[in-house]
């Protein structure tokens, strides 16, 4: 069953995969984000137009209070902007209604924390069935069988049963991605997905993202790494609520076996 | 598997187990006391209902001269009435055992074993009886046989007396007779031996020979026709009987009782009671309601990221909504499994207990179906209305409004005037300044807090408060009469001759003699009203201390003028001036009403000279009751007194019917109060847990959510002790701030409940605001406060620095 699964999945992902590369998938127009702090406004995003095509693997990189986490919330519509157009997947992220957005970015989105956020009280599987279970996607009795097969892509199925807790923070870094992708949403946002983890499991779970982008998911990803930084595709640098930066390069590296 | 937001449902449930508990128990207590109160007085109320009406209670009862069958049969054959029969009832003194050959103890040395007064009451056939009927338990002869008697079950209250005992009845005659019991009746219409202090007792009319008692009836009791009869009618008809038929047989009557139609004598403290239990009840679920709403805002704020993460990646508000009501329901169920059986058994031990008290009868084996359905529909309903809205709010909250939030306390505190004020402290410990500034961190829930314990506070102090008005009640009563024992006839006795031998009695040093009737006030419009007693005694008797309301005491040479109590002033509208006609043993006496006394306790009373009362009744120099004073006015003192009088009247031939010691009275009559207390204090008791329950819980989320904070104070270098103590001083402050509240409101609360406890058993009480019951409550519940916050206080000391910051 998994390995029917797992192969209905890769078929996805090739499907995905085909059609990828020069659709926008993201796109950004005058996005203004103002948080109000008490007596001084603060402008977390200045006016930001960007556009992200399908299949691309975009680094968000910046220091402390730059505004790239603002950014990826306004693309998962986590966070809602001030002024401007968030449009994901043809969808208009700003328009949408608090639920509409919730059952919109479940089977849009995956979205990855620094802090993992697994439900403590749910096991490793129980927590990638979740999202299916909230958006109704797969029977009921095929998403076991779904999870197990994510979990499998992301080498944890060994640990399927077991309580967070009883997990590395790298084990459940992997356990957040195959939760990410529970619903096959065409988008991965991770915010800061190394920023808790040693090294050698950040470029593991790095290696992850990159196997993702090859199967045709479009990953956005805020770091400070600058060393993960220089190996996704468009690195967008932000300082102080701008885009100020950005470079291109291809995708290195197998990403292949990574554990 | 199941779906895992469903699962996840139950894993908290069980990972948070002391959160579990408090909640569950929270609603627990609510189930409980709504199962309590309403079951059990459903299940009261159900006994009463099938042994009440089964009984036939009278509508009439008159004491009179003695008759025969064939005046049972003309009253029987009169227009409306129902059935009618005929009983003789003797008050006899008896004791425990066979105690023919028995050398008689020396009075004074068997307290323990003294005599008691039984009423002995035949009728021609107690299972035939179609009046005030009596139901004999399974097996036991009914009506008794010769030697037998069956003793109204309400007697094991007093006397521990069993199937196959003997009693010693003493006649009168100097003779014992010895009766076999041979089993137990119930008597609904019987005052219970716990408030009357004496036993009933059945036996055939063929025994009434052998009692030296003549074989003739002397109460006649008449059940009327109509369903809707009124209490003015009543007593109008059984004028008519006394008057038009047994009148002219020759049969006096001696006075007559004409209760509410359908309603028992015991129904005014029932009624009460049950009032009480409800209004606590109604609050205890309340109070449980606060709990919960506090718990589930705690809760969902404790959860506030994952309820983040869970619309992160796809939950919907109002899927995560029902994700929790749905925990609340779990919590509700559970409460349920708690609360349900024990509330059951409670409830059934409040019936049994309600019913033995109340002489009631046997209560129904389960409460009623409509206390049981209430009792789940509060524990599911309750704790799902009391969630709705901090749920609905906590999973409305934004996403990243969420997940940014940093594990510090969330709440404001600096700006609001208490704040400013607490600021302003100085000089104390800083863990005490801390704990006493964190008190007033999370105002909302404060308040929350702050108004279950501060409702539990306010019941506790005012019961208290409660309970001292029903001793000064008692106080009172026993200060109107002062003397320590009295001592009644079966049939009037001579002064003199009495007087003399209780005078020669060693320990007495006075004693004073009165005449004691029953009387009967004729109404302007007809009816009447048998309840007033009439006492005569000398006008300068230093044995009463009454408290003269309006006009004057009685003076020697009064002749027809009279004093009555503010019972039978305010019942009948009468005035100072008003004249009326009272019947007193057959004769009708015009009397001129000269002064009004405060009645407490003592019924329809109405006192005049002594020395006209027995010239207007023709007999001079009888008394039927003499108050003794003596030299030990202690409890046992009295009841040695008591003891030596009877003896050695007694021995000078006189019959006794009752010795009562003043304490004794005022012990019987504490006793019926109690009950009131009784229940009020079961009731405070649980409301006094739901507030520190929801102490505790308060506690132990202010800890939770104060993780972070512990982490900077242990990063800062305080200690276990300091953390130990900020948060105990918080839990003490909450409690004092309860008990400061709650004293505010105790005055007018408990003076609410006393008078509502007099409009409902129509007895004055004298109330008295129980300081020292409020400056108990600040030592216990500044002392139950510290050990509910010790657990809390000590998880929190507890948590190290690494956890604290590393808490999400």
């Amino acid at each position: 069953m998994h390995a029917s699964v797992h192969r209905s999945l890769e078929g996805t992902h090739e499907h995905v995969a085909r059609r990828s590369h020069g659709r926008p998938l993201i796109e950004l127009s005058s996005l203004v984000k103002v948080y109000d702090t008490g007596e001084v406004p603060f402008t977390a995003l200045k006016g930001i137009d960007l556009v992200v095509d399908e299949g691309e693997f975009v680094g968000l990189i910046g220091k402390s209070g730059s505004g790239k986490t603002t950014l990826i919330n306004m693309i998962t519509g986590i966070d809602r902007p001030s002024s401007g157009q968030v449009v994901v997947d043809g969808t208009p992220v700003h328009a949408l209604g608090e639920n509409a957005l919730a059952a919109w970015r479940g089977r849009t989105i995956g979205v990855v924390f620094q802090f993992f956020q697994l439900l403590p009280t749910l096991t490793v599987v129980e927590n990638v069935m979740l999202p299916m279970d909230f958006c109704n996607v797969h029977a009921v009795r095929e998403r076991e069988s779904y999870a197990m097969a994510l979990l499998e892509q992301v080498e944890m199925v060994d640990q399927a049963h077991k309580l967070p807790a009883a997990l590395s923070g790298g084990q459940q870094q992997r356990v957040a991605i195959a939760r990410a992708l529970a619903n096959d949403p065409p988008i991965l946002a991770a915010d800061e997905p190394t920023g808790n983890l040693d090294s050698t499991t950040a470029e593991a779970v790095f290696g992850l993202f990159e196997k993702l982008v090859r199967q045709g998911k479009t990953i956005v990803m805020v770091t400070h790494d600058d060393d993960l930084a220089a190996r996704v595709t468009r690195a967008l640098h932000v300082r102080d609520g701008e885009i100020v930066e950005e470079t291109r390069s291809p995708l290195k590296g197998s990403g292949q076996g990574h554990g | 598997m199941a779906e895992p937001r469903w699962s996840k449902i139950g894993r908290d449930l069980l990972a948070h187990k002391i959160r579990t508990l408090l909640t569950v128990l929270s609603i627990a207590i609510g189930v409980f006391a709504i199962l309590v109160v309403i079951g059990g007085r459903g299940m009261l109320v159900e006994s009463f209902d099938s042994n009440f009406p089964r009984s036939v209670p009278a509508n009439a009862t008159l004491y009179t001269s003695d008759f025969g069958e064939e005046l049972v049969r003309a009253v029987a054959r009169q227009p409306g009435v129902r059935a009618a029969d005929g009983r003789r009832s003797t008050v006899m003194r008896f004791r425990l055992g066979d105690l023919r050959g028995v050398e008689e103890p020396p009075a004074g040395v068997t307290v323990a074993e003294r005599s008691r007064s039984i009423e002995i009451v035949s009728a021609g056939d107690w299972a035939s009886s179609e009046v005030e009927r009596a139901f004999a338990d399974e097996g036991v002869p009914w009506p008794p046989g010769p030697g037998e008697v069956v003793i109204e079950r309400s007697a094991t209250q007093e006397v521990d007396i069993a199937q196959g005992d003997s009693i010693t009845v003493d006649a009168g005659d100097g003779e014992l007779r010895v009766l076999r019991v041979v089993g137990f009746a119930h008597d609904i219409n019987a005052f219970p031996a716990m408030f009357s202090g004496r036993l009933r007792g059945f036996v055939s009319m063929g025994e009434l020979t052998d009692l030296r008692q003549p074989e003739a009836y002397n109460q006649l009791v008449v059940s009327m026709d109509r369903a809707d009869l009124t209490r003015d009618e009543a007593s109008r008809f059984a004028a008519h009987l006394r008057d038009d038929v047994l009148a002219p047989r020759g049969v006096a009557v001696y006075g007559m009782n004409v209760p509410k139609p359908n309603s028992h004598f015991l129904g005014d403290i029932f009624r009460a009671v049950a009032l009480l239990l409800l209004a606590l009840g109604i609050m205890a679920l309340l109070l449980s309601g606060f709990l919960v709403v506090n718990t589930v805002s705690a809760l969902v704020t404790q959860q506030v990221r994952q309820v983040g993460v869970m619309k992160a990646i796809g939950g919907r508000s109002s899927q995560i909504m029902w994700m929790y009501l749905a925990l609340v329901a779990a919590y509700g169920v559970l409460a349920l499994l708690v609360g349900l059986p024990t509330g059951g058994w409670w409830a059934g031990w409040f019936a049994r207990f309600g019913g033995g008290l109340l002489n009631f009868g046997d209560a129904p084996a389960t409460a009623p179906g409509y206390a049981i359905a209430l009792a789940i529909a509060v524990g599911l309903l309750v704790p799902l209305a009391a969630a709705y809205f901090p749920i609905r709010t906590g999973t409305r909250i934004s996403v990243v409004n969420a997940l940014t939030r940093t594990g510090m306390s969330s709440a404001k505190f600096g700006h609001g005037f208490i704040d400013r004020v607490l600021g302003l402290v100085r000089g104390l410990p800083r863990p005490v300044a801390l704990g006493l500034r964190n008190t007033f961190l999370r105002k909302g829930r404060l308040v929350m807090t702050l108004v279950t314990l501060t409702l539990a506070s306010t019941v506790v102090m005012s019961v208290m408060s409660v309970r001292s008005s029903m001793l000064k009640t008692v106080d009172d009563v026993a200060a109107w009469w002062s003397y320590d024992v009295e001592v009644s006839y079966q049939q009037p006795v001579n002064r003199a001759a009495v007087e003399r031998e209780i005078l020669s009695t060693p320990g007495v040093t006075g004693a004073e003699s009165w005449i004691l009737h029953g009387a009967s006030l004729a109404r302007p419009d007809g009816s009447e009203n048998d309840a007033p007693s009439v006492i005569g005694l000398p006008p300068a008797s230093t044995f009463i201390k009454p408290r003269l309301v309006e006009g004057r005491w009685l003076r020697p040479g009064d002749v027809g003028l009279v004093v009555i109590n503010t019972d039978i002033a305010n019942d009948e509208g009468l005035r100072i001036g008003d004249t009326r006609t009272f019947t007193v043993r057959g004769r009708e006496l015009e009397w001129r009403v000269v002064g009004i006394v405060q009645g407490q306790m003592m019924g329809s009373l109405v006192f005049t000279d002594r020395e006209y009362l027995s010239r207007a009744l023709g007999e001079e120099g009888a008394v039927g009751r003499t108050v003794v004073r003596t030299t030990d006015t202690s409890d046992a003192g009295q009841r040695l007194a008591g003891d030596r009088l009877e003896a050695r009247l007694k021995s000078a031939g006189f019959v006794v019917s009752g010795v009562r010691t003043q304490r004794g009275m005022s012990t019987t009559l504490a006793n019926e109060l109690g009950i009131l207390v009784t229940f009020l204090i079961v009731m405070a008791v649980i409301l006094a847990a739901v507030g520190i329950i929801g102490l505790s819980g308060t506690m132990i989320i202010n800890v939770l959510e104060s993780t972070r904070e512990i982490g900077v104070m242990r990063a800062v270098g305080a200690s276990h002790g300091s953390i130990f103590q900020v948060f105990v001083t918080e839990g003490v402050v909450i409690g004092v701030l309860s008990w400061a509240f709650g004293a505010v409101f105790t005055y007018p609360v408990s003076l609410g409940l006393v008078l509502l406890l007099e409009k409902a058993i129509t007895i004055p009480l004298s109330y008295e605001f129980s300081w020292s019951g409020v400056l108990a409550w600040l030592l216990v519940v500044a002392g139950i406060s510290a050990v509910a916050s010790l657990l809390p206080a000590f998880r929190a000391s507890q948590v190290s620095v690494r956890d604290a910051i590393a808490y999400e």
